[in-house]
């Protein structure tokens, strides 16, 4: 009510004047003609909204290609072809040149912008000597300065814009600065902080695990685990402290997964102290773990607890045995084979006997012999290589 | 007299019901094009500084399943599976069933993949009509591909069952074959749900486009071309808005109501235990969808669907008037079909927004709008013969109800615009805006018509032919193929 109350007292003049009988509509004839004007006035705006950028995208880009061609003949002309480091000086000796870059266009603030752009750019295309030099002219040139300045933004893309140049510039950042962004609200600031924190923090890059709060998702495993895994120099610790103590659940799952790339036998335990957990998932994941890590020892346990699981997790005990193939289990995934009726068990019951090879080729060539035509064919499906999965 | 102060009496009642109708599906309109507006923006600043390549090098990506059931698709199966085969994304099969295809389409995959029968253990989860045999190749480079042979289901539905059931990974994406794929289609689907913080995305769409006009080759898009035909240009229109404005808006609020059956990524467990797709169904993906939904509100799993405001998928539309009709017809019926099998749920509190949002909407502004519209047809032959109408009244309301949308079509191909221009010439851009101005003309009143056959058909439960569509290839009109009635 009060809208149309607001409406008549903005509106209501233009009407009265153009509509010379509006007063005298119904209501219900009222209301058509002001959502008409409203109708009207957005498609207009619509259609100045489409020519507007349009046309701003179409300047900008040509501004933008106009620029990048000037500032990449300068850095070939003084990074690329760099005289020195052809000459095999070592980066940190080269004297840079920063004239060309501190020119009048430079002062121009989307300038500055694009020249920090190109500088990442061709830091994440070139390693060694070059991705040295391009670092130093980012600090040279004092831009980091206005990466800095964006950390400090209220905006939290601005902040994002800030972490990421950092970052991708390897310059230092102080641990209370990103630390806090850790477990920002922001799932993106969040996720870039973290990334952050891991290349630039000098004391513990994995403190941040200590106090995530937040749930670490998967797609921010996914760029974590190729920053812990591909940065030079990276202390890596031992993962089962997080496994053990941290309630975080992806934290703890994430943190399995670091174990089996780095074959951590050391932090078994810890992780045969979670088959006790209440979460299946967790218990899943832990199982498959101890898989992948060869963890041969707790064959014994896997089966002992393999009654009391849930389907999920038997199928992945199953699986671990076929990982293990010691050959002390063959009887009882001949068992479950047999034994079970349901699709997922019998399969997989099936590729981890197959899995041991010669140790269960008699046995499994028994089973195909003496097995119903479904399961005859569920271990020719396992046997067979063209059938991945 | 007494007689004429009831007609009076019931014409008022009328206009005001068809006003407030109408003046609160406009609102509902406004609200999702600002809905949309944000969730677009929003997507587009985040969706700017994402790395996918992160999804090609990692051993953690998640595998899928791509399943593209094909009926009678001999001239295009080959370049359609190759092109299938060489999406960007590391860990992945395609599933190709081939619904009991009378033509040569599993010979030529037979020969061009060295396909060899394999015995494979076919867990049949979903009821399906008897799969005969499946198949995989020999040659290393096509390892991904698996072909299912079965008896013809007469829908895309049984195919698509076929397939979920042969299907290895925990997700899949569902598609036609004859559909154009972007190459990072299955990149851009997986993240989101990824990313997914506290519920479980059951299922994820992207926005369709028309194919028709398009150049094509060997089935990857290289020119988006607008519709040179006004049938699919209306089409391509009524696309962008539904998709880019409608499901984005519904998906700002959880409330989408449909992933579309030419493109969306599925959880393979809800899937399989809310039932698969419905045969019998006349809009299977809608009614999987709702099932979806159901079985999730019932075992009080905390759900989530979303679209994102992509196109990753081209299909050809109909161009003729014939076929147009025909699936339209068919969408209607479904639609009916639909609310009929889950009336329970319409306005039901206990299923939350889907009960109280989603079903109420669709059935209140999707089902009864060709009714509304229709009897507004016959009330206003009426009164104009009965020289009871108020012309300037009249003549005011039909300019607000068609200024109102145009605007909501200029919209949406204005937000369209602000994620990614997809058409590269303004004089495109010129055309689909002077399309939208005649779409409430020419095309709504075929959709209205339409619609209404499909109810009628439902309500005196009229066979339904399954009869093939006839399609234009791409870029090669001279030739036409006989494809199975998924649209």
């Amino acid at each position: 009510m009060l809208s149309f109350i607001v409406a008549d007292s903005l509106f209501g003049p233009f009407f009265r004047k153009y509509f010379y009988y509006y007063d005298s509509y119904p209501v219900v004839i009222q209301i058509a003609v002001f959502l008409t004007a409203v109708a009207i006035s957005a498609t207009i705006i619509a259609y100045l909204s489409i020519i507007f950028r349009r046309g701003k995208g179409y300047l900008t880009d040509v501004r933008t290609r106009k620029i990048n061609t000037f500032i990449d003949n300068l850095i070939t002309d003084n990074i690329i072809f760099n005289e020195e480091i052809l000459a095999g000086v070592p980066p940190q000796d080269v004297k840079l040149d920063l004239e060309p870059f501190q020119k009048q266009v430079f002062s121009q603030g989307w300038v500055k912008q694009a020249l920090v752009d190109r500088l990442i750019y061709f830091a994440n295309s070139f390693s060694g000597d070059r991705n040295l030099l391009f670092k130093r002219l980012f600090v040279e040139l004092e831009l980091e300065k206005l990466s800095f300045n964006k950390l400090k933004s209220f905006n939290n893309s601005t902040k994002i814009l800030g972490l990421v140049e950092l970052t991708s510039m390897s310059v230092a950042v102080a641990d209370v600065l990103i630390l806090p962004l850790t477990n920002s609200r922001n799932r993106k600031l969040r996720s870039e902080a973290r990334i952050a924190y891991i290349k630039l923090s000098k004391n513990d890059p994995f403190k941040f695990f200590d106090d995530a709060t937040e749930p670490l998702l998967l797609w921010d495993q996914l760029e974590l685990f190729k920053i812990i895994t591909t940065t030079e120099g990276l202390t890596i610790p031992n993962f089962a402290r997080w496994i053990t103590y941290s309630t975080n659940k992806s934290i703890v799952s994430f943190c399995l997964k670091l174990v089996v790339h780095y074959n951590q036998h050391a932090a078994i335990p810890s992780i045969v102290k979670l088959l006790d957990n209440k979460d299946h998932y967790l218990r899943v994941e832990a199982i498959k773990c101890l898989g992948k890590l060869k963890a041969d020892d707790i064959e014994e346990k896997l089966i002992a607890i393999y009654n009391n699981q849930p389907l999920n997790c038997q199928i992945e005990i199953l699986k671990a045995i076929g990982r293990f193939s010691t050959g002390k289990q063959i009887q009882f995934l001949r068992g479950e084979f047999i034994r079970t009726s349901d699709f997922d068990i019998k399969k997989n019951a099936a590729r981890s006997l197959i899995n041991h090879g010669r140790a269960a080729k008699d046995i499994v060539q028994n089973l195909i012999d003496t097995a119903t035509a479904d399961g005859a064919i569920i271990l020719k499906h396992c046997m067979n290589p063209l059938i991945k999965y | 007299m007494k007689y004429g102060v009831y007609i009076e009496l019931f014409g008022e009642f009328y206009e005001g019901t068809v006003f407030i109708y109408g003046t609160t599906l406009l609102l509902i309109y406004a609200f999702l094009a600002i809905m949309s507006l944000v969730a677009v923006r929003k997507f587009k600043v985040l969706d700017s500084r994402v790395d996918y390549t992160l999804l090609l090098n990692s051993i953690h990506t998640p595998g899928i399943s791509v399943i593209a059931p094909a009926y009678n698709e001999t001239i295009t199966i080959l370049e359609n599976v190759h092109s299938l085969l060489n999406l960007n994304y590391p860990k992945y099969e395609v599933i190709i069933v081939n619904d009991g295809s009378t033509d040569d389409s599993l010979e030529k995959m037979i020969a061009e993949f060295d396909l060899i029968e394999v015995d494979f253990a076919y867990n049949e989860r979903l009821k399906t009509k008897p799969v005969k045999r499946i198949f995989r190749s020999t040659n290393l480079a096509y390892s991904k591909l698996v072909v299912v042979d079965k008896i013809n289901g007469k829908s895309k539905a049984d195919a698509s069952n076929a397939g979920i059931n042969v299907s290895s990974f925990d997700y899949f994406l569902c598609t036609d074959v004859d559909s154009i794929l972007d190459r990072d289609a299955i990149m851009k689907l997986i993240k989101p749900i990824m990313e997914e913080t506290d519920k479980r995305l059951i299922a994820i769409g992207a926005t369709l486009r028309m194919a028709n006009s398009c150049v094509v080759d060997q089935g990857f898009m290289q020119k988006v071309v607008m519709p040179k035909q006004l049938l699919p240009r209306f089409q391509e229109i009524e696309y962008i808005r539904s998709f880019v404005m409608g499901k984005m808006g519904w998906s700002t609020i959880n409330s989408v109501p449909n992933v579309s059956g030419g493109l969306g990524l599925f959880d393979r467990e809800i899937v399989i235990n809310s039932g698969g797709y419905d045969p019998n169904s006349f809009g299977e993906d809608m009614e999987l969808v709702i099932r979806m939904m159901v079985y999730c509100v019932n075992y009080n799993i905390d759900y989530s669907i979303r679209y994102i405001p992509l196109t990753l998928c081209w299909t050809e539309g109909p161009s003729t008037l014939r076929v147009y009709g025909r699936q339209r017809s068919r969408w209607a019926r479904g639609l009916a079909q639909l609310m009929y099998a889950h009336r329970k749920v319409i306005f039901n509190p206990r299923y939350g927004k889907l009960g109280l949002i989603v079903m109420p909407y669709n059935f209140v502004f999707e089902l009864l709008a060709p009714i509304v519209e229709a009897l507004g047809i016959i009330y206003y032959i009426i009164i104009i013969i009965l020289d009871a109408v108020n012309w300037p009244y009249a003549i005011l309301l039909l300019v607000f109800v068609y200024s109102y949308a145009v605007m909501i079509s200029t919209l949406s191909i204005l937000w369209d615009q602000l994620t990614y221009h997809t058409y590269k010439t303004w004089r495109e851009i010129l055309l689909l805006c002077f399309t939208a101005m005649f779409e409430m003309i020419i095309y709504h009143p075929l959709i209205v018509f339409f619609s209404l056959k499909g109810y009628f058909n439902f309500l005196a439960n009229r066979k339904h032919s399954w009869g093939n569509m006839q399609r234009q290839g791409f870029g090669q009109a001279a030739q036409t193929r006989a494809i199975t009635a998924s649209n």
